[in-house]
């Protein structure tokens, strides 16, 4: 039930958003700033009506960040370093990788440049925002702010603003605060569920363990684009040989690079 | 406190936020685009993800057909969801209790 109504209060603001996220580049350089659009809250304080859009992904975060405390203390680390990681990387992915580097003994600026290269994604996603949100948009706490501008945050935003709400710095602090406490909470009681907690659980843990490849499929899905397949398609079939033939880490970094080269190709 | 960690925690975290920011701050979306560096910036992300899935699910590619199938229905279940309610959210949660499921039944 609650799910049912979390798809429905964000499903249309993620098909404009990842519609808007595939034409990245139509995002960047030809939206227009409207004349008049509506207050992104009438009747709330803007950060409160931030944190009730961020309901559906506070939802979604939990268990993933439940899995990574789980995932982190089963590979060794303590609780508080499990916490550690979701409170000052924020970024999922990048973080169950992180245990999976450092718990294999990977040098420590080869594991940071991985994370570092893994979520070069998010370069993009302010100038997308602020080009949606148009000229007048105020930028001033913007330093705060874009610490939550994950990727399922920029998603709802943008689908806020092309819903015709006016871009607030209130409601993006209410959307990436509430986004982020479930992250950190999931982590929190993840991890001092502990490595161990599952054992008894295997479906359970089969399932929490399919959370990762889960998300980055659905994560695929939301920004593939025509235009994208090739790239795509160069990573996969780079990071499949390289893994095969060299190492793990090797085929992610090598993956990724052949991918966004491949970008560069004129079509 | 692993010293390592919280150093590659640091730095990852540094840069995520940069990443974030700056680009804002700057209000790069102003500037002149379609350049080179734009092609690469908007061919990182799907790059990215896509070497991250294929990293994630090879491990668990195994000829054993009892191994596999719990693989089949999640990812399966994935794409259904995506494609039936366009959430990254559900078709997430959908994913990974079809997989979990699926391990259930097969004992």
């Amino acid at each position: 039930m609650l799910l049912r109504f979390a798809a429905q209060h964000d499903r249309a603001g993620r098909d404009r958003a990842s519609q808007a996220f595939r034409k990245g580049r139509v995002a960047l350089t030809a939206a227009r700033p409207r004349a008049s659009r509506g207050a992104m809250t009438r009747t709330r304080p803007p950060l409160l009506d931030g944190l009730m859009a961020s309901l559906p992904i506070a939802m979604g975060y939990f268990p993933i960040a439940f899995s990574f405390g789980v995932a982190a203390t089963q590979a060794g680390f303590t609780g508080l370093e499990a916490f550690a990681l979701s409170l000052l990387i924020y970024a999922g992915a990048s973080q169950f990788l992180a245990v999976a580097l450092l718990s294999s003994g990977a040098p420590v600026l080869v594991s940071a440049f991985t994370l570092i290269a893994m979520n070069l994604r998010h370069v993009l996603y302010g100038p997308a925002l602020m080009r949606a949100a148009g000229t007048g948009a105020g930028k001033r706490h913007a330093w705060a702010w874009a610490w939550g501008l994950t990727d399922e945050v920029f998603g709802q935003a943008l689908g806020a603003l092309a819903r015709g709400q006016r871009f607030s710095e209130g409601y993006m602090f209410g959307l990436g605060i509430g986004a982020y406490a479930s992250w950190l909470a999931g982590t929190a009681v993840g991890a001092v569920a502990g490595g161990g907690a599952l054992e008894g659980w295997p479906a359970l843990s089969a399932g929490l363990g399919f959370m990762l490849p889960a998300l980055f499929l659905a994560l695929l899905l939301s920004i593939l684009s025509r235009r994208q397949v090739p790239v795509v398609a160069v990573a996969g079939l780079v990071t499949v040989a390289a893994t095969l033939a060299i190492s793990a880490t090797s085929g992610i970094l090598l993956g990724m690079l052949a991918g966004a080269l491949a970008g560069l190709v004129r079509r | 406190m692993n010293l390592d960690l919280l150093t590659v925690a640091l730095l990852a975290g540094a840069a995520t936020w940069a990443f974030r920011a700056l680009p804002i701050l700057a209000r790069t979306d102003r500037m002149a685009a379609g350049g080179w560096l734009e092609r690469f910036l908007s061919a990182t992300g799907p790059a990215a993800i896509a070497t991250l899935f294929v990293a994630a699910i090879l491990p668990a590619l195994t000829p054993d057909l009892l191994r596999l199938l719990p693989v089949v229905t999640g990812t399966l279940a994935v794409l259904a969801l995506w494609v039936a309610r366009r959430s990254v959210v559900l078709a997430t949660l959908g994913g990974a209790v079809a997989h979990g499921c699926t391990v259930w039944l097969l004992g």
